[in-house]
C-alpha cells in the first residue's frame, strides 16, 4: 500500500506528538500553517455565521492547505479529527466541513472522524470498525501501538516543558528569554527520532536542563492565575492571541487548567471517574451534563479557589454554547467564592489593545486584592 | 389553606409542552399565571438580567421569569427537558436553564419547580418526576396523582393530533378546553409557504415583529415546522452523514429538508435568533441541500432585540414577489 498523505488539526504544539505517531505508522504527516490572516480569511468566508470560532479556525487551515499544497482534486488526502454526539456543536464539525469541502469542488479526499459508536448499533458498529482500520492502516499491531506510545510520551513531554516555561517566565529577568529557550526544546523535542523512546527521553532531558538554566528573579512576588474555558481556545496560544504570554509579561504565574494529555486522559480513558469527580463539586451550581467544556470551566474556578490562586480568567469563544452557560454560572460561584473571574470572549474580530486593557485592568484589581488582605492580617 | 400559584414564563418550551403542564397544574388544583405576551418592559428586563452573548430567545425567558418573580408567585416552574427523542440531546443552554435561572435571580432551591422530563421515550422518569412534585403542591392520593399525570401525557398527544391537522400554536393554545369540537382546516388555493425554526422563534409576535399576523393578512398560505408530523418527516436522507443531535434542530432540519423536496411547497423561510448556535448548523445544511437539488427560494430571517419592523417587512414582501413572479402572476405596481 502506497503511503497516504494525513492531515490533523493544529492546536497549539500538540502538532509534534502527532506527526510522531503518523510517521510511526508509516504515512506523510502535513501540518498546518498556524493561524495567520489567510487561514482566518478562508475559514470565516466559507463557514456559517453564527458557528464558533474553532470551527473557522479548523476550515481554514484545511482549505489554506488544499490550496497551497494543491491537495483534494487531485491527490487524495485523508483529515483526522475528533468528533462525538454530545450536545456541544464540536460533534459535528466533521460532517459540516465535509458537506462545505465538497461543495467548494474539493471531491478527492477522506475525514477520519475518531469518535465512538452511534445509535443504531447495527449501523453504527460497522463505521466505527472501518475508522478505526483507516485510522491505524495496514500495519502489524505492535507498530501501532509503539506509535501510540512514542506520541503520547512526546505529547506528555510538550505539556511538562510548557508547565515549567509559564512556571519561569513571569520572574526571568532578561524578557523573552524563556520563550526562546522553549521554543528552542519544543524543536530538539521534534527533531528526535520518531521511532526511538530513548532518544525522545534525552531530548526532554536537555529541554528541561535548558529552561533551568535561564536567570530568574527569586525574590519577585508573583500573583497566580488560573485559565479556564473552552479546550480549543486554551490550548492554541495562537486562538487566544498568546494569553499566557501577555499575562506571564505582566508578573502573573498562569496556570491552564485544561492540557492536551489531561484532556486525553480525562475524556477518553478514566471518563468515568472524571465525570464522578467534577459532579459532586459543580452539583450546587450546575446539575446537568451540557458537553463541551462548560462544567470543567466551573469545576475548575471552585478547585483554583482551593488551590489559593488569586482570580481566573474564563476564555471562551463566541457563541459557544456549553461555554456561555459557565459565564453565566461564573457570575454566581464567583461572588459566592469571592474569586475574581474576568470573561473573554474572542472571535476573529477581536482587537490587540483591547484584549491587553482589560487583563491589565484586570490584573491591577488582583494585586490590589491581595496587597489589602496582607494589609489586614498585619 | 391559600390556593398555591405556579408561574410559567411565556417563552422557550412553553410553545411546546403548555397544554401538559396546563392540565397537569390545573387538575391538580393549583393556579396558573402565565406571563404576559413579551413587550419591551419584559425585553429591557431580560436583557438586563443576562449574559450578554446568549442567544435573543433565552434572555427574553429571564425577562418573563423576572415579570413572574415581582408577581410574587409561589413557585416558579421552569422544567429541565433532558431529552425528547431516544439517543437525542438538547440544546445546552436549555438543558441547564433551571440552573441558569436559579443562578442568575439567586431563587431558593424550594421556590423553583425542576422536573427533569424526557418526551417520547423513558416516559417511567417523566412519570416519576412530576409525581414528586404532585405530592408537593397537593394532598391527593397516591392514585389520583398517577391518574392526573397520565391525563396531562394523554391530552399533550391530543394537542399534537390537533397541530397535524392543519392548526398552528397560536390558534390552538386558547381553544385548550374545547379540543374535540376543532374540524380539520381547509386551505385556501394560493401561494403556500414553509417556515422552519424553533417554535419559540416563530410564535413569539414581538420578537420577529408579527411575520405570521402579517402572512395571514396577505392572504398567504403557510405550514409551520412543528405542524408537521415527525414521525413521518424523520426518514434519513442521503445527503446527511449524519444526524443532527439536538431534537429541535432535527425537527427544524428534516421538515426544512421535506419542505425544500416537496412540490407543493412554493417558497421557504427559516427564522431563528441571533446568537443561536444550532440554527448556524441546520441553515447552512439547507442551504447546501437546495443548491444541490432543486434551487427553491429560500430566505434566512436572523432576529435580535435590534430588529426594526421595516427592515423584516420589506425582506417579506420581496421574498413573497418573487414567488409570485415564479408562480406566474403578474403583479401591478
Amino acid at each position: 500500500m502506497s503511503k497516504r498523505l494525513i492531515i490533523f488539526p493544529r492546536m497549539g504544539n500538540s502538532w509534534i506528538s502527532f506527526k510522531t505517531y503518523i510517521k510511526n505508522i508509516g504515512d506523510i504527516p502535513i501540518i498546518p500553517r498556524p493561524l495567520n490572516k489567510r487561514v482566518l480569511e478562508l475559514g470565516v468566508k466559507y463557514s456559517p455565521e453564527g458557528i464558533c470560532f474553532p470551527f473557522k479556525v479548523l476550515l481554514g487551515q484545511y482549505l489554506d492547505l488544499f490550496e497551497r499544497l494543491n491537495l483534494g482534486k487531485e491527490r487524495k488526502v485523508y483529515i483526522i479529527s475528533l468528533g462525538g454526539y454530545g450536545p456541544c456543536r464540536f460533534g459535528y464539525y466533521n460532517a459540516l466541513h465535509e458537506k462545505i469541502l465538497k461543495d467548494l469542488g474539493y471531491k478527492n479526499f477522506e475525514i477520519i472522524t475518531v469518535e465512538g459508536i452511534d445509535h443504531p448499533f447495527y449501523r453504527g458498529f460497522p463505521k466505527f470498525i472501518k475508522m478505526i482500520g483507516k485510522l491505524f492502516g495496514f500495519h502489524p499491531p505492535w507498530k501501532v501501538i509503539k506509535g501510540f506510545i512514542n506520541a503520547g510520551y512526546k505529547l506528555y513531554f510538550i505539556d511538562k516543558l510548557e508547565k515549567l516555561a509559564y512556571k519561569i517566565m513571569p520572574r526571568e529577568i532578561n524578557r523573552g528569554e524563556t520563550l526562546n529557550t522553549l521554543n528552542k526544546a519544543l524543536t530538539i523535542l521534534d527533531k528526535a527520532p520518531y521511532n526511538n523512546l530513548r532518544k525522545i527521553k534525552e531530548a526532554y532531558e536537555e529541554g528541561v536542563e535548558m529552561l533551568k538554566r535561564i536567570t530568574i528573579d527569586k525574590k519577585k512576588e508573583v500573583i497566580k492565575v488560573g485559565l479556564v474555558g473552552e479546550a480549543y481556545m486554551l490550548m492554541d496560544y495562537d486562538n487566544n492571541r498568546e494569553i499566557e504570554k501577555k499575562l506571564a509579561y505582566l508578573g502573573v504565574e498562569v496556570d491552564r487548567s485544561l492540557r492536551t494529555s489531561t484532556w486525553a486522559s480525562d475524556r477518553i480513558i478514566f471518563v468515568k471517574k472524571h465525570k464522578e469527580h467534577m459532579m459532586k463539586i459543580i452539583k450546587p451550581y450546575l446539575n446537568c451534563f451540557i458537553g463541551g467544556d462548560g462544567q470543567e470551566s466551573v469545576m475548575n474556578t471552585i478547585l483554583y479557589k482551593e488551590k489559593g490562586y488569586d482570580g481566573v480568567v474564563h476564555v471562551l469563544p463566541f457563541g459557544c454554547l456549553p461555554e456561555i452557560v459557565a459565564k453565566e454560572i461564573l457570575a454566581k460561584v464567583s461572588r459566592d467564592i469571592d474569586m475574581p473571574v474576568l470573561s473573554i470572549s474572542l472571535d476573529e474580530q477581536t482587537g490587540e489593545a483591547g484584549l491587553i486593557t482589560r487583563l491589565e485592568a484586570f490584573v491591577d484589581l488582583l494585586r490590589e486584592r491581595k496587597y489589602k488582605q496582607k494589609e489586614v492580617l498585619v | 389553606m391559600r390556593e398555591k400559584t405556579i408561574g410559567i414564563a411565556r417563552g422557550l418550551y412553553y410553545y411546546m409542552y403548555y397544554p401538559m403542564w396546563k392540565k397537569f397544574f390545573l387538575e391538580l388544583g393549583t393556579k396558573v399565571i402565565v406571563s404576559p405576551p413579551t413587550n419591551k418592559r419584559i425585553m429591557d428586563l431580560g436583557v438586563a438580567y443576562s449574559v450578554d452573548d446568549i442567544c435573543i430567545s433565552v434572555k427574553v425567558y429571564h425577562g418573563h421569569v423576572k415579570y413572574l418573580l415581582d408577581r410574587n408567585v409561589d413557585f416558579i416552574f421552569v422544567p429541565r427537558i433532558v431529552s425528547e427523542e431516544k439517543h437525542k440531546e438538547n440544546c445546552p443552554k436549555l438543558l441547564s436553564l433551571p440552573d441558569l435561572i436559579r443562578d442568575t435571580f439567586s431563587i431558593e432551591e424550594s421556590r423553583i419547580l425542576s422536573p427533569e422530563l424526557y418526551f417520547n421515550w423513558n416516559r417511567a422518569k417523566t412519570e416519576e418526576e412530576l409525581f414528586k412534585i404532585g405530592v408537593l403542591l397537593s394532598n391527593k392520593t397516591r392514585k389520583e396523582i398517577k391518574s392526573i399525570i397520565r391525563k396531562s401525557l394523554a391530552f399533550q398527544k391530543t394537542y399534537e393530533y390537533y397541530l397535524n391537522r392543519g392548526y398552528n400554536t397560536l390558534e390552538l393554545y386558547p381553544r385548550l378546553t374545547n379540543l374535540k369540537k376543532l374540524k380539520p382546516k381547509k386551505m385556501k388555493s394560493g401561494i403556500l409557504i414553509g417556515i422552519v425554526g424553533f417554535p419559540y422563534d416563530i410564535y413569539d409576535g414581538y420578537l420577529n415583529a408579527s411575520i405570521l399576523d402579517k402572512l395571514k393578512k396577505m392572504g398567504i398560505n403557510y405550514v409551520v415546522s412543528n405542524m408537521l408530523n415527525y414521525k413521518l418527516i424523520n426518514r434519513s436522507y442521503k445527503f446527511l452523514n449524519k444526524d443532527l443531535f439536538w431534537h429541535q434542530s432535527n425537527v427544524a432540519l428534516k421538515a426544512g429538508l421535506y419542505f425544500l423536496s416537496s412540490k407543493d411547497i412554493d417558497g421557504v423561510i427559516t427564522i431563528s435568533s441571533f446568537g443561536c448556535g444550532l440554527s448556524a448548523i441546520y441553515t447552512k445544511l439547507l442551504d447546501i441541500f437546495n443548491k444541490e437539488r432543486n434551487k427553491k427560494p429560500l430566505i434566512h430571517l436572523v432576529i435580535d432585540e435590534q430588529t426594526g419592523e421595516a427592515g423584516i417587512l420589506t425582506r417579506l414582501e420581496a421574498f413573497l414577489d418573487l414567488l409570485k413572479i415564479r408562480k406566474g402572476r403578474e403583479i401591478y405596481v
